[in-house]
């Protein structure tokens, strides 16, 4: 444990280490302090700051889209502080309805978002032409520049290219927690889930290999620490033992080494193309592929699998049944059709179905080898008297449960059954809970409380 | 080729772990040891099995190859070759070959009078994948619960995995590894061309040395963590990362069967906002 | 190493030890997909034993073939005119059981006067009697030969459990802030932000499901990402109500392709359907029966989704069909004309009884 180095064990309390000469030094803050907290991780020094114009604005910009997003969290709670931050995860500021376009929306129907996708935008490449002047100002390299850059391009792919490229801004990302979990996940539904786009996958090669040699390169670097390897620049323009021991483990390893600063160069690319290429995976969704799993298909790159279940058969392909309307005679007073306030649609164009409209087709072949002879709209409907046993079997998610709750079926039965008065004899039965865990829905079952009042009258 | 030009005074023998000096040579660039040949063991073992099961297997194009675990119903016992018995062995052999390749490390570290940080590390991914294909597994049941060896199959598996607990992204353990491999990779980039900055500077100006890649992290954000604290701390954000990749996936099923997003009920239920 | 650093690794330790020890619950897992892709339903094993426990149907009263015709023994009998009277008293007394245990025959009818049509419960369990015999006998294609009964929705409550409203409207113009698109609040079936408002979308109103391509290149789909929400949110419902997961209709890589569905997602679609059909054809127009307390902020009456009958159930009370008990609920049968002497009361459609 001594010599991991995991922690500074002994810290040095000496003035703060002056920064290097900038053109323009008078713009950072004078003084800094020593943390001892911080100084068992890392440097102990916080500060100085450079203060630029750039810096300024950027914050600026940030505080006003940070303020935005959360005034309108805020009122989407009716401004109840309490709410406000026990609903937090699931609130968002969203973009506009896809029914919108391009167009300026309104300002509560998304121009809000707008606006402070704006400002955050704003603040992000003000933020990196800040990064890009310090550098410059110290005369070093612009690499974590155009390390951020790549960062801007996914962030501006997601909320302002496609969205653009799509024609609407309904595509974009929300701001929240919660939300923009949902919208990630709906975008692989709509897109024919992205694990079978390439661009993600080398994307996720990428997040996980910086993963993978940051825990290399950290590790090797702590491991030889005690030889001043981290002091990775003077290694690499004088090599020591540390760099050699480093190089060496790695060859002995594995037959191939990275040098101090090569090692930094394979760092920089797995990282930066990492959002690079899920920034062109997700710009590809919709543009140019509608379905990777199809596409996979289409390039042969999608496993096929046994078939095992009975698979079911578009039911609009197939046929649909038609149903007996009511006879409207047989309520009192019969009323006319109750105006029912259904929200409009979410989409901006009428939603497509993709099957055509059921017609006398004759149903097609179905893959998976299950052969259906259609004879009516209602026979290739998977019927409970035409599955097999087999596929009964898989249609029972708790098949064993099925032949337990057999068994404990008697016992559940006699003890009501023994009561003679019906009401009695429902109670018990009502009593158990279908399920403890379905506790679906009590906000829009309220009616409930009412009930039970109206029930003793 | 064999020889970098400083190898020779490093190239000495003793400092083994097991064996003595009985494998204590190299092979090319490579260290072979006790361990070395464990490692060359299980995983010319393992491959055999894998293009043994690809044969059996419909295709031998390569993303399409799948060598699948048993079926839930064998539970947590042996499986006839082809239904399962073979990933049965190329998971032994992986886990083989990763514990070898593990102590190799630590072995090649002690030669080299380096601390363990890399075998250490390296334990926490062989953890994850230990997690997924035996922990969870014994846990639920079934070696069935595992994932398939296969490049898109396994694909298939995480998503059919994910889709049970309904929205996968609600899982909190997940939320917090996919925080840590972003924040790891965005350390990444951040460290990566720090160095790549001062060593590559700009036209006329000499390379800058520690002093400057602290200026200009302090000009930038106010701290730097310097040169010591970001290989910690990369070292932390990406072990943190694996650690909560395979925490996510134990808790589910064996701690939590229902949907993720249902999990979140205790927050919405503090006593606090009454 | 400090006694301070090792009471902490202590705790820790300990910490993980119980919960290791004590959250872990058996569970029990069935495969519907081929090995290794994760197609399957795993549960705790104390649920599926909760569940299978509490979805039994209560024990059946005899329905006894006894006396003259209802339609002729009693006055104002609609809709079960054609059974004896030993039959329509056990009826209506397995209906009591189910429905209003507690309340007893007064819930519906007025004390002293069983035919009157004065309450609106008995208008209003008229029509849901109907409703019972329609989705038995027309609306095989979900129910399949199983049925339904009263019970599989009350289960013991005059309202069931599991019903739900129209979400009242947020008024974007009035409002300055807080635009939240029907969505972006804790949404109370299934714990997401998704949009609430699936139910209007989807089971009440006829918006497509479909947002999937079936083709690898853009065409005429111009389904939004909004859109898929949606979906989602609807499809988690499903999940939620039936006790399963995505993979129990669905093998989740390509959720658009039927020849990779298992034939449960047939089923499911026909369900859509019938849930849609009872709340527009059956429930919606019952809505002005309704006193203002049963109605939601929109003013609108009670109304279907797939947890009212499903209940956590994948199949509600796991299958167990209660119809062979019950044969007066498997159809609707044409009403004998009332042959007793006594003039009927002036028969008009708003003074019905069962």
């Amino acid at each position: 444990m001594q010599h991991t180095n995991i922690f500074t064990r002994i810290q040095v309390a000496a003035p703060p280490n002056p920064s290097m000469p900038i053109p323009n030094a008078e713009g950072r803050t004078r003084g800094a302090r020593l943390s001892r907290l911080v100084g068992w991780f890392g440097n102990a020094q916080l500060g100085p700051i450079y203060l630029g114009t750039l810096g300024l604005a950027s914050a600026i910009c940030f505080v006003i889209a940070f303020e935005i997003i959360g005034l309108n969290m805020l009122a989407s709670v009716d401004w109840s502080p309490t709410e406000f931050v026990r609903q937090l995860p699931w609130l968002a500021l969203e973009p506009p309805p896809p029914s919108g376009g391009l167009s300026i929306p309104a300002l509560n129907q998304g121009g809000w978002w707008l606006m402070a996708g704006f400002f955050l935008s704003a603040s992000i490449l003000l933020w990196w032409w800040r990064t890009f002047r310090r550098a410059k100002a110290l005369g070093m390299g612009t690499h974590v520049a155009w390390g951020f850059a790549s960062a801007i391009w996914l962030y501006l792919v997601l909320g302002f290219i496609r969205p653009i490229l799509m024609g609407s801004w309904g595509e974009a990302v929300p701001f929240g927690i919660f939300p923009h979990l949902d919208w990630t996940a709906a975008f692989s539904i709509r897109y024919g889930n992205l694990f079978y786009n390439p661009f993600h996958c080398l994307s996720i090669v990428f997040l996980y290999g910086s993963t993978l040699l940051f825990a290399m390169h950290g590790a090797t670097v702590l491991a030889v620490s005690h030889l001043g390897g981290e002091r990775e620049v003077s290694q690499v323009v004088d090599r020591g033992t540390a760099a050699e021991r480093s190089a060496l483990f790695w060859r002995w390893t594995m037959g191939f080494n990275a040098t101090f600063e090569s090692i930094h160069r394979w760092a920089w690319w797995f990282a930066v193309l990492c959002p690079l290429t899920g920034g062109i995976g997700i710009l590809l969704s919709g543009t140019a592929v509608d379905n990777w799993y199809q596409w996979a298909q289409k390039h042969d790159f999608a496993p096929s699998y046994p078939a095992v279940y009975q698979t079911a058969e578009d039911p609009l392909i197939s046929g649909v049944p038609t149903v007996r309307a009511p006879d409207p005679a047989a309520i009192a007073e019969p009323t006319p059709a109750a105006p029912v306030a259904v929200e409009p649609a979410p989409a901006p164009v009428a939603p497509v179905e993709q099957t055509p409209a059921p017609t006398e087709i004759a149903a097609p072949p179905v893959a998976g080898g299950i052969e259906a002879t259609p004879e009516g709209p209602d026979a290739n409907a998977p019927d409970a008297k035409a599955e097999d046993a087999k596929a009964d079997a898989a249609e029972t998610p708790e098949g064993k449960a099925d032949a337990k709750a057999e068994d404990a079926k008697p016992a559940a039965d006699a003890k009501p059954a023994a009561d003679a008065k019906p009401a009695a004899d429902a109670k018990p039965a009502a009593d158990a809970k279908p399920d403890d865990d379905a506790k679906l829905d009590d906000s829009k079952s309220e009616a409930k409380a009412a009930d039970a009042k109206e029930g003793q009258q | 080729m064999a020889l970098l030009s400083f190898e020779r005074r490093y190239r000495v023998r003793g400092g083994t772990l097991v064996g003595g000096d009985l494998f204590d040579f190299w092979f090319g660039p490579f260290y072979v040891g006790f361990f070395g040949v464990t490692t060359i063991f299980f995983a010319v073992v393992g491959t055999a099995l894998l293009l043994w099961g690809a044969a059996l297997g419909p295709t031998w194009n390569p993303w399409l190859i799948n060598i699948a675990p048993p079926p839930i119903e064998y539970g947590l016992g042996f499986a006839p070759l082809r239904e399962g018995g073979i990933w049965q062995l190329v998971t032994v052999c992986a886990l083989g070959a990763f514990f070898s390749w593990a102590l190799r490390q630590a072995e090649i570290a002690r030669k080299l009078g380096m601390g363990y940080h890399i075998a250490f590390a390296y334990g926490v991914a062989v953890f994850a994948y230990f997690t997924l294909v035996v922990i969870r597994p014994v846990m639920l049941g079934a070696w069935g619960h595992a994932f398939p060896y296969g490049i898109f199959s396994h694909l298939d598996w995480v998503s059919n995995v994910g889709y049970q607990y309904l929205h996968f992204h609600y899982n909190p353990a997940h939320m917090i590894a996919v925080s840590f491999f972003f924040t790891t990779t965005l350390a990444l980039a951040l460290h990566g061309g720090l160095i790549l900055s001062a060593t590559n500077p700009q036209k006329g100006e000499t390379v800058k040395g520690a002093e400057y890649e602290d200026t200009f992290f302090r000009d930038h954000i106010g701290y730097s963590i310097g040169a010591l604290g970001i290989h910690r701390l990369g070292l932390l954000l990406a072990l943190s990362a694996g650690f909560f990749s395979a925490v996510c996936i134990i808790i589910s099923g064996p701690y939590w069967t229902k949907g993720w997003p249902e999990w979140w009920g205790w927050w919405l239920n503090l006593p606090i906002w009454s | 190493m400090s006694g301070l650093k090792q009471t902490a690794l202590g705790m820790v330790a300990f910490f993980i030890l119980l919960m290791v020890v004590f959250w872990f619950e058996p569970t029990r897992t069935t495969q519907l997909g081929f090995d290794g892709v994760g197609m399957q339903v795993t549960d705790t094993v104390e649920r599926m034993e909760d569940r299978a426990a509490g979805n039994v149907p209560p024990p059946a009263l005899p329905l006894t073939k006894s006396g003259d015709l209802s339609v002729n023994a009693y006055k104002n009998v609609q809709v079960l005119g054609h059974l004896s009277t030993g039959e329509f008293v056990g009826m209506m007394n397995s209906i009591t059981a189910w429905v209003s245990p507690q309340q007893g025959c007064a819930y519906c009818h007025v004390d002293g006067d069983l035919a009157s049509d004065a309450l609106y419960t008995k208008v209003v369990s008229r029509r849901m009697l109907q409703m019972t015999m329609h989705i038995n006998e027309d609306l095989k294609s979900h129910v399949k030969e199983t049925g339904v009964t009263c019970w599989t929705c009350h289960r013991g409550e005059p309202v069931p459990r599991y019903i739900w409203h129209e979400e009242a409207p947020q008024d974007v113009l009035a409002a300055s802030l807080g635009y939240n698109a029907e969505q972006n609040r804790f949404n109370g079936d299934n714990g997401t932000s998704l949009p609430r408002t699936a139910f209007e979308q989807f089971l009440l109103g006829d918006t497509s499901i479909r947002v999937q391509t079936n083709t690898a290149l853009p065409g005429e789909n111009h389904s939004s990402i909004k859109q898929t929400e949606w979906t989602y949110s609807l499809m988690m419902h499903f999940s939620r109500s039936l006790g399963v997961n995505c993979t129990y209709c669905h093998n989740s890589r390509a959720w658009e392709n039927w020849s990779e569905s298992p034939a449960t997602r047939a089923t499911a679609w026909h369900g859509i359907r019938m849930v849609r059909h009872l709340n527009n054809e059956w429930l919606a127009p019952l809505t002005d029966v309704f006193p203002p307390n049963r109605l939601g902020p929109n003013g609108d009456g009670p109304k279907l989704n797939c947890a009212t009958c499903h209940q956590g159930a994948y199949k509600p009370l796991m299958g167990k069909s209660m119809l062979p008990d019950f044969p007066p609920l498997a159809r609707a049968m044409p009403q004998p004309p009332r042959t007793a002497p006594a003039a009927p009361a002036p028969a008009s459609p708003a003074a019905g009884g069962p």
